[in-house]
């Protein structure tokens, strides 16, 4: 049996693991959890009754079928960037869909507060 | 134009639109980063929220410095379009904080509010109470278990086998109003009464119209009608004996009865 350096066996190991790595990133899936669970409490957030929040849900969705199909034909990287987009569009969506119910309760609690000071000069 | 002359003007048009060619263009996906970050960082709500300015910031850092490296590259529009999208979302967090403010501030304007109402009102509830008081002191009211009982006499108040109210009890029984209307709103029963003197129905008939008189007087001059009943007893329930004439006078009267914290019936 030939011999083999203890340099050879670490190379050679440096080298499978970087092939294992190398061959695990390529074939990772793509992570849309995020993205959808982003547009998921959008929805649940009330989007639907907010043109803008509607909007910004509409585009998540856009950009989390383009990332997959992007992740399909083998760009990754681009899929993951373009993920990103979505989870900022659904985030957004989120803040947007909240701050409208936010928006009314403070009418409202401002009307109340001004109904009281009318009926009781 | 020489032929040497048209191939440097050539060569010169061909090398600067080469130049313009490789100029670096901003993506509009900036451009627009760029934009949204300025407004947000100068929205009304800015100041609420520094952190999610930060954060845009640095969202909108990264796409700069994607776009100096590679200014073209599909990262550096999406890194531009999740800063903008981060500059958005700090705005409306603003905007958020803002309205969760003025409703914070709107709920303590309430709440005072409402604590100056309560003060006010338990103020003026004291203020009617005292003066209720008086007026039942100068009435010479009496607190019994049916309730507080102003006894009017009859003869201050109708002439001998009459219903008719004189002149002079309008003074008493305006003393009466004002201190019924100054007090909380209690069912009142007015109770007419005679002497032993006539018969059992004459003396009935006496003191129910008698009673009804005083009531209609209480309830033209502002006494709801609905809290208000009258009844006669006629000479059954005297207060003092009959056979003396003081004793009679005594019991020909009419008693106010203001009862606590009852509903009338009719």
């Amino acid at each position: 049996m030939r011999h083999v350096s203890k340099f050879g066996i670490l190379l050679f190991a440096a080298v499978i693991a970087t092939a294992a790595i190398a061959a695990g990133c390529a074939s990772a899936p793509l992570h849309t959890e995020g993205s959808t669970s982003g547009i998921r409490s959008a929805e649940v957030a009330g989007s639907a009754t907010v043109p803008q929040a509607t909007l910004h849900v509409q585009l998540a969705k856009e950009e989390v079928d383009a990332a997959k199909a992007l992740d399909v034909k083998g760009q990754k990287a681009q899929a993951a960037s373009m993920l990103s987009r979505a989870e900022a569009d659904a985030e957004l969506a989120v803040a947007l869909a909240k701050g409208d119910t936010e928006k009314m309760e403070a009418d409202k609690a401002m009307q109340r507060v001004r109904q009281l000071r009318q009926d009781n000069p | 134009m020489k032929p040497m002359q048209l191939s440097i003007l050539v060569a010169i048009v061909a090398i600067a639109a080469l130049f313009a060619g490789c100029a670096t263009v901003t993506p509009n996906e900036l451009i627009n980063a760029r934009a949204a970050y300025e407004q947000a960082s100068n929205s009304p709500g800015a100041p609420l929220v520094p952190a999610e300015i930060h954060k845009a910031h640095d969202a909108l850092d990264s796409a700069e410095q994607s776009f100096a490296k590679d200014s073209d590259s599909y990262k550096t529009k999406d890194l531009a379009y999740v800063a903008e999208r981060k500059a958005e979302l700090a705005q409306a967090l603003g905007v958020s904080a803002v309205d969760n403010a003025a409703k914070a501030k709107a709920d303590a304007d309430f709440a005072a509010k409402q604590a100056q109402i309560v003060t006010k009102t338990k103020s003026d509830l004291a203020a009617t109470q005292s003066e209720l008081s008086a007026a039942l002191v100068a009435l010479a009211a009496k607190e019994e278990a049916r309730g507080i009982v102003i006894t009017l006499s009859g003869g201050v108040l109708f002439e001998t086998a009459k219903w008719d109210l004189l002149p002079s009890a309008q003074t008493k029984l305006d003393q009466v109003v004002a201190a019924l209307l100054a007090g909380p709103k209690r069912n009142i029963i007015v109770e007419g009464n005679t002497d032993s003197q006539g018969s059992e129905s004459y003396n009935q008939g006496l003191s129910e119209r008698r009673a009804a008189s005083v009531r209609d007087y209480l309830v033209a001059h502002g006494l709801p009608a609905d809290r208000i009943q009258s009844m006669g007893k006629g000479k059954d329930n005297p207060i003092a004996d009959n056979a003396s004439p003081e004793g009679r006078a005594n019991n020909r009267r009419v008693e106010i009865i203001i009862q606590p914290g009852a509903h009338a019936s009719n």
